[in-house]
C-alpha cells in the first residue's frame, strides 16, 4: 500500500505569498474541468432562451417586429461567447456558475486572483484550444504542463485550482485500507497526543525514500511504547487461516503506527463510513460529504487550537 | 515559547481575525471601514508569522491546517484584483491603444500585407476573371452580393429601414467581432489561423469587389458608396485584430532572451490589447453599417463621410496619445 501511496501524481502547486507563508493549491483536472464547462455551456443556452422568450413576450405587446429581437439576441449570444467567462470570472473572484459549482476558481500562477485583461485574454483563446474539436489543442496543453494550463491559461499566466481539495485529508491516501483501532482492543488509555501523530505522519511522508524493512525498524520503538500506552495486544493467530497472520507479522509495526493515525488522525469520530471504497467518492453527494467533512475538519482544528466553536464572532 | 503559551497568548488575536474576517469577506472593499483593514492587515501578518513558527517546530498538523485556513481566508479577502474604472477604459482608446499599434507597427504592416496583397489580387481576379471568381467564391455567393446591391437599400420611407437596422447591427457586431477575435486567438498557434483568416477574408472582399465592379453602376455605386463609411473602421480594425494574433506568433516563434514561456506571457497581454481596441472600432463600425450606411441619401454624401471617417481613423492610429513637443530656442 505504500507503492500506491508513493506513486501517486501530484496536483498540488506551492504558491509562496507576499508574507512569505507556504500555500498549497491543488490543480484541477480535465474532467472537472470539463463538468464546469458543461454546466456554464447549458447556463448559456438558458439564458439566451429566457431572453428570447422574454423578448418576444415584450415584442407582442409593444407593436415591436422579429427583426428587433433578432438583433438583439445576435449581441447577446455575442456577448455570451466571448465574454461569458471573463465577465464571471472578473466579478466572482475568479468563478463562472459551472466553476462555482464545481469547487474551481481560476487564479494566477502565483496564486493571486485574476484580473480583468487575464480573464478576457484566457477565454478569448478558448478558439485556439477548442481546435479541431472537443478541446483537443487546450488537453494536449494541460497534459504537458505541471499546473495543467490550456494554452489561454499558458499565455495569460493563470491556473485553474480545485478548492474542494484544498485542504487535503491529512493522511491523504495513506490509510485508505487500514482498520482502525476498535476501543475494545484498547482497555487503558484511547488516545495519541498530536505530536506523535506529527511524527509517523512524517515517517510516511513520500519525499522520505526510506525501505519498508527499515520503516519497520524505525516505528518499532515508537509502536511498543504505543501499545504500551494504549494496552494493545495483538491478536493471536486465526487457526482457521494462520497464512494471514504470518503474512502480516514482518510488518507489524508498521501497520499497527498506521492503524493509530487513521483512528486518531484520519477521523476522530470513530470509524463510520470511512473504509468504503475511496473511488465511490467520485459521485456527486460525496463530493458535498467531502465538503461537509471539510467543514467539520475546520471546526475541530478550531477546538484543538482552543477556541470555542460555533459561528466565528456570534460570541463578541 | 510552549505550545500551550503561545495559543494562550495568540488566540484572542486569531478570534478577532476570524470576526472581522467573516465580516469583511462579504463585502465590497470600497465599504470597508478604515480602521477595519488597518486591524485586519496587521493580524494577518501576524497570523502568517504564526504559521510559519507552528510550521517549523512542528505543533501539530490540526493548529497547523487551522492556521493555514485562516491565512488563507485573509489571502483571499486582502488580495484581489484592483477594481476597473471607466476612466481606464477610456484612457486606453484615447492613449494606449495607439500608441501600442505605432510601437506595434511592424505586425500591423505584415497583418496588411496579408490582408490586402489577397485583396487587391482577387479584386483583379473577379474583375477580369468572373469564372474563376465563381470558382473560388461560389456562384450563389456572387450571385446573392449582385442582387443585393442592384437597387438602391432603401428608399425614402421605406418602412423595412427602421425595423432592420436593429437586426442588421447585431448582426454585424456579432459576425466582424468574431472574425476579429479569432483572428487574433488562432494566433497562439504559431499564426497559422491568423494568416488564414486574413487571407481568406481578403481574396472573398477582393472577389465580390471585383465581380460588382464589372458589373457596372449602378449596382457599384450601391456598393460603395455603402461601404466607403463604415470600411474605415472594420476593415482596420480586423487588420489590427490579425497583428495581435501575429504579436502572439512573435511570443512563441521569435522569443529573443526570454524563455518561451515567458515571451508568450509578455507579448500576450499586448495582443490582447490590440485585440481588444480592435474590437472597440468594430464597435463603432457596426453602428455606422448598421444606422448610417444604409441611410436612402445622395451616395456623394456618403462619399464624403466616408471619406472623411478614413482620414479621421488615420489620424486617431497616428497621432492620438502623442506628447506635444515644444520647441524652445
Amino acid at each position: 500500500m505504500n507503492e500506491n501511496h508513493k506513486r501517486k501524481v501530484d496536483t498540488r502547486v506551492v504558491v509562496e505569498t507576499p508574507e512569505g507563508v507556504d500555500f498549497q493549491f491543488v490543480i484541477a483536472g480535465p474532467g472537472t474541468r470539463a463538468w464546469a464547462w458543461l454546466i456554464d455551456n447549458l447556463l448559456k443556452l438558458g439564458i439566451l432562451a429566457g431572453v428570447g422568450i422574454l423578448l418576444s413576450a415584450v415584442g407582442v405587446f409593444a407593436d415591436s417586429n422579429e427583426n428587433f429581437v433578432a438583433g438583439i439576441m445576435s449581441i447577446i449570444g455575442f456577448v455570451m461567447n466571448w465574454f461569458y467567462g471573463s465577465l464571471f470570472e472578473s466579478w466572482m473572484n475568479g468563478q463562472t456558475p459551472g466553476k462555482k459549482s464545481a469547487g474551481l476558481r481560476v487564479v494566477r500562477t502565483n496564486g493571486t486572483p485574476i484580473d480583468v485583461t487575464s480573464a478576457i485574454g484566457r477565454n478569448f483563446l478558448r478558439t485556439a484550444d477548442m481546435l479541431p474539436f472537443c478541446y483537443t489543442v487546450g488537453l494536449i496543453s494541460m497534459l504537458m504542463t505541471r499546473r495543467m494550463q490550456r494554452l489561454g491559461d499558458l499565455v495569460f499566466d493563470t491556473m485553474v485550482i480545485d478548492e474542494r481539495r484544498e485542504s487535503i485529508s491529512r493522511t491523504g491516501g495513506l490509510t485508505a485500507n487500514i482498520e482502525p483501532l476498535l476501543r475494545s482492543e484498547c482497555p487503558r488509555r484511547f488516545s495519541v497526543p498530536e505530536r506523535t501523530l506529527a511524527v509517523i505522519e512524517r515517517l510516511f511522508e513520500s519525499d522520505r525514500i526510506i525501505s519498508d524493512a527499515r520503516r519497520e525498524e524505525i516505528a518499532r520503538p515508537l509502536s511498543e511504547a504505543l501499545r504500551k500506552r494504549l494496552g494493545y495486544q495483538d491478536p493471536a493467530p486465526d487457526p482457521r487461516n494462520p497464512h494471514t497472520y504470518f503474512r502480516t507479522q514482518g510488518f507489524r509495526h508498521t501497520q499497527f503506527i498506521l492503524r493509530v493515525l487513521k483512528t486518531f488522525a484520519d477521523d476522530p469520530n470513530g470509524s463510520k463510513g470511512n473504509s468504503k471504497n475511496p473511488q465511490a467518492s467520485a459521485n456527486r453527494t460525496a463530493m458535498k460529504k467531502e465538503r461537509s467533512e471539510r467543514d467539520s475538519s475546520y471546526e475541530e482544528n478550531r477546538q484543538l487550537a482552543g477556541l470555542p466553536s460555533g459561528e466565528p464572532g456570534s460570541e463578541s | 515559547m510552549n505550545r500551550e503559551r503561545f495559543i494562550r497568548d495568540r488566540r484572542n488575536d486569531w478570534r478577532e481575525f476570524e470576526t472581522l474576517v467573516s465580516r469583511m469577506k462579504n463585502s465590497r472593499q470600497s465599504k470597508w471601514g478604515s480602521r477595519d483593514v488597518a486591524t485586519l492587515s496587521r493580524l494577518y501578518r501576524s497570523i502568517c508569522y504564526d504559521l510559519s513558527l507552528v510550521q517549523s517546530r512542528e505543533w501539530g498538523a490540526r493548529l497547523e491546517q487551522y492556521l493555514n485556513d485562516l491565512v488563507a481566508q485573509g489571502h483571499n479577502c486582502l488580495y484581489r484584483s484592483p477594481p476597473q474604472s471607466v476612466r481606464a477604459v477610456w484612457d486606453f482608446f484615447a492613449v494606449g491603444f495607439p500608441r501600442l499599434l505605432r510601437r506595434r507597427y511592424k505586425p500591423f504592416l505584415l497583418a496588411l500585407a496579408l490582408f490586402l496583397v489577397p485583396l487587391i489580387a482577387s479584386v483583379w481576379v473577379g474583375y477580369t476573371r468572373p469564372d474563376l471568381a465563381e470558382l473560388i467564391a461560389g456562384r450563389e455567393t456572387i450571385e446573392q452580393a449582385l442582387k443585393s446591391y442592384e437597387n438602391e437599400l432603401y428608399v425614402e420611407g421605406d418602412s423595412r429601414y427602421s425595423s432592420e437596422r436593429t437586426r442588421m447591427f447585431g448582426h454585424y457586431i456579432n459576425n466582424n467581432t468574431s472574425i476579429a477575435f479569432q483572428a487574433f486567438a488562432m494566433g497562439v498557434l504559431v499564426g497559422i489561423g491568423t494568416c488564414y483568416v486574413l487571407i481568406s477574408n481578403g481574396i472573398i472582399i477582393g472577389i465580390l469587389k471585383g465581380a460588382i465592379l464589372a458589373k457596372g453602376n449602378p449596382t457599384a455605386d450601391n456598393f460603395f458608396s455603402f461601404i466607403i463609411s463604415h470600411g474605415s473602421f472594420e476593415l482596420t480594425a480586423i487588420v489590427i485584430a490579425g497583428a495581435g494574433g501575429l504579436v502572439l506568433a512573435q511570443g512563441i516563434l521569435m522569443p529573443g532572451q526570454r524563455t518561451r514561456g515567458d515571451s508568450l506571457k509578455f507579448h500576450g497581454v499586448e495582443a490582447l490589447q490590440l485585440a481588444l481596441g480592435a474590437g472597440g472600432m468594430l464597435f463603432v463600425a457596426a453602428m455606422l453599417e448598421g444606422y448610417f450606411s444604409p441611410l436612402p441619401i445622395a451616395s456623394s454624401i456618403k462619399y464624403v463621410v466616408g471619406s472623411m471617417l478614413w482620414l479621421l481613423v488615420a489620424v486617431y492610429l497616428t497621432m492620438s496619445g502623442r506628447e506635444r513637443i515644444t520647441h524652445e530656442g
